[in-house]
């Protein structure tokens, strides 16, 4: 049981947010060696490694480099996402904040095969450290013909980078409210194929528009530097390669860690130094979204798409959060309710009311005031959310409420009948004023 | 372009201005920008008059501006605290003592969540999840990042900021990850 660093390999090495040192570690080979080649014959070996997209879908992200005009006058945009939001998940920040110079070089790579000329990282308001460090990665690759005009002598690629600073918006992690966002417009989403373009066709300003996470991103120098092949041995046949699980909550040594794709849950959990405080609970593997997994079936399961799927959950962003017995999960699912209920954007009915009434029925029951119906009313607020919001965050608000009465019923029962929780000692915190207020502003 | 406005940037506030519209092939792109060096210009929040000059000096209509401004939570709309206190008490801090947190700096401050000193000097709010989740709890303060807070500790927290310069809200640089717990970052940095 190890991890398997392709990414996080050198994260520690001094300096190595310098341009000087990840060259000396490698760096800005991929970006060489895709220039060796056609800019299909770039997106050819993203194809071969099977990287599917660590942003949370696990969509193919050579579908998407495809999907870009191959000729014609159009300005292509290539966009970063690092809007990095989903509770439970750090890894973007890390990735930002210590090789900054893999994301600014994935980019590149993707802009070359894309024939984008502009990019945005789109960066969360509050990670004001990483996008520093972004910042003075993006000018010393400049600085070194990394980008900009004529990129190592290359007469037809040109690419210019900036960072656009969020303002702190969950919902802005969805790809088409980012692009709202960083077109100047409040943070929601817009129509999707089929009732409208896929971002490919028309994004940003109308224009085709590539966007990624930062994960998947800082994956493409390694491809293009060891080929996709290699990529794909790495993994499971479907879910090729590694990937990065932010671990937290109820574990000896919380952080990063980058295993294989198809890694045994549990061994993570041991890679994080085990449950501590008490016996393993639960666990939310792919971040707040995702159905939460109780102890007795996290036995068996392995961290890649289809294993999680088949244990009816999801890898989503890879936020990985371990529970322990002294956990009260009608007080977690009151919280994730109460997130969900702040980031709704509002642009739809089933959400902006759904994650509302979802949010103050829990808070009822963990008053100590909730009436056994209301477990029920719970499940049927989700079956009208999921699948009928605007954009994902509606199916995000419901799946985990429903996983948590699924595999936790008794915990809500207990609540109702007794007024208090089934935790002995637990007392829930008395804060059920919603979301974070600030002086004189009303909710 | 930017055009020129009555109001409150400075000479170096519009130059960056000038310099950040040039990255759009829309002058919209730079709303959001703009808003951030308004919100450093006007002193910490987005005042009736700096919702106005960002309008004037990028051409849209003040509405246009106050409908996105008030949409993202990081725009103060309100004035604050000198020390605008965060407290993340989303999943993973919510189960790792962030509610004790609160009640200790509630018994510190001698405010309530939402409140402000008399003196200006703290306000206190909750947060949703700032993915520092790693070093639970985490308190957002400004620019400055404090992990690893818990009960014990929230007093220390509150003589630092208490002894330091003036904590400016969050702009576009100068970060400050501090840990509470000496090394508690290092300790938690493996492999």
């Amino acid at each position: 049981m190890a991890e398997l660093q392709v990414l996080l390999q050198h994260r520690n090495v001094p300096g190595i947010d310098g341009i000087d040192v990840y060259e000396s570690h490698g760096g800005y080979a991929g970006l060489r060696a895709a220039l060796g080649k056609e800019r299909q014959g770039v997106i050819d070996e993203v194809k071969a490694s099977g990287l599917r997209g660590r942003g949370g879908a696990g969509f193919p992200t050579w579908i998407k480099w495809n999907g870009l005009p191959k000729s014609g006058p159009a300005q292509h945009y290539l966009l970063c996402n690092a809007d990095e939001g989903e509770p439970g998940t750090f890894k973007d920040r890390e990735l930002l904040l210590k090789l900054p110079h893999m994301v600014v070089e994935g980019m590149a790579i993707a802009a070359y095969a894309t024939r984008s000329t502009n990019g945005f990282a789109y960066v969360r308001g509050e990670f004001v450290e990483s996008a520093a460090q972004l910042r003075k990665a993006i000018d010393q690759a400049y600085r070194r013909g990394y980008l900009g005009r004529n990129i190592l002598g290359h007469s037809d690629f040109c690419f210019d980078l900036h960072i656009h600073t969020g303002a702190g918006s969950y919902e802005c992690g969805e790809e088409t409210a980012l692009m709202s966002s960083l077109m100047g417009e409040r943070g929601q989403p817009r129509l999707k194929p089929p009732h409208g373009p896929l971002p490919v066709v028309s994004g940003v300003w109308g224009s085709p528009t590539l966007i990624n996470n930062v994960e998947t991103y800082a994956c493409v120098p390694h491809i293009l530097t060891h080929g996709g092949a290699w990529y794909a041995a790495m993994g499971t046949q479907r879910s090729p390669g590694t990937k990065i699980f932010s671990v937290s909550g109820h574990v000896a040594r919380p952080g990063n860690y980058e295993v294989e794709l198809g890694t045994p849950l549990t061994e993570l959990i041991e890679l994080a130094g085990g449950v501590v405080g008490g016996a393993l609970k639960a666990v939310i593997p792919g971040g707040s979204s995702v159905p939460i997994l109780p102890a007795e079936k996290c036995a068996g399961v392995t961290l890649d798409y289809e294993g999680c799927q088949a244990a009816g959950t999801m890898l989503g962003s890879g936020g990985f959060m371990v529970f322990n017995d002294k956990t009260d999960i009608v007080a977690l699912m009151r919280r994730t309710a109460q997130f969900y209920a702040h980031e709704s954007c509002g642009k739809c009915t089933p959400c902006r009311e759904g994650t509302r009434w979802m949010s103050r029925v829990l808070d009822r029951i963990t008053s100590g005031a909730g009436r056994m119906e209301d477990i029920d009313l719970l499940l049927s607020i989700c079956d009208q959310i999921d699948g009928r919001s605007y954009c994902p965050l509606g199916d995000a608000a419901s799946w985990p409420i429903r996983a948590g009465i699924r595999n936790f019923r008794h915990e809500f029962e207990h609540w109702v009948r007794h007024g208090s929780s089934p935790i002995s000692g637990f007392v829930p915190p008395v804060r059920s004023h919603g979301p974070a207020s600030v002086p004189g502003r009303q909710e | 372009m930017v055009a020129a406005s009555a109001g409150r940037f400075s000479e170096a506030g519009l130059a960056q201005l000038t310099e950040i519209v040039s990255h759009y092939p829309d002058p919209g792109g730079a709303i959001l920008p703009a808003l951030w060096l308004a919100q450093r210009e006007y002193g910490g929040w987005l005042p009736a008059e700096a919702i106005v000059e960002v309008a004037a000096r990028l051409g849209r209509p003040a509405s246009e501006i106050q409908g996105v401004a008030s949409f993202y939570t990081m725009y103060n709309m309100q004035q604050r605290g000198r020390h605008h206190i965060e407290v993340c008490t989303c999943l993973t801090c919510g189960c790792l003592g962030a509610y004790e947190v609160i009640d200790e700096l509630e018994r510190i401050l001698g405010i309530h969540l939402g409140q402000a000193t008399a003196d200006g000097e703290f306000s206190l709010t909750e947060a949703e999840c700032l993915n520092y989740c790693e070093a639970a709890t985490v308190v957002q303060v400004g620019e400055r990042y404090f992990g690893g807070v818990n009960a014990e500790n929230a007093a220390d927290l509150i003589a630092r900021l208490r002894g330091s310069e003036e904590c400016t809200p969050v702009s576009l640089s100068n970060a400050i990850v501090e840990a509470i717990v000496p090394g508690y970052f290092a300790s938690s940095a493996h492999g």
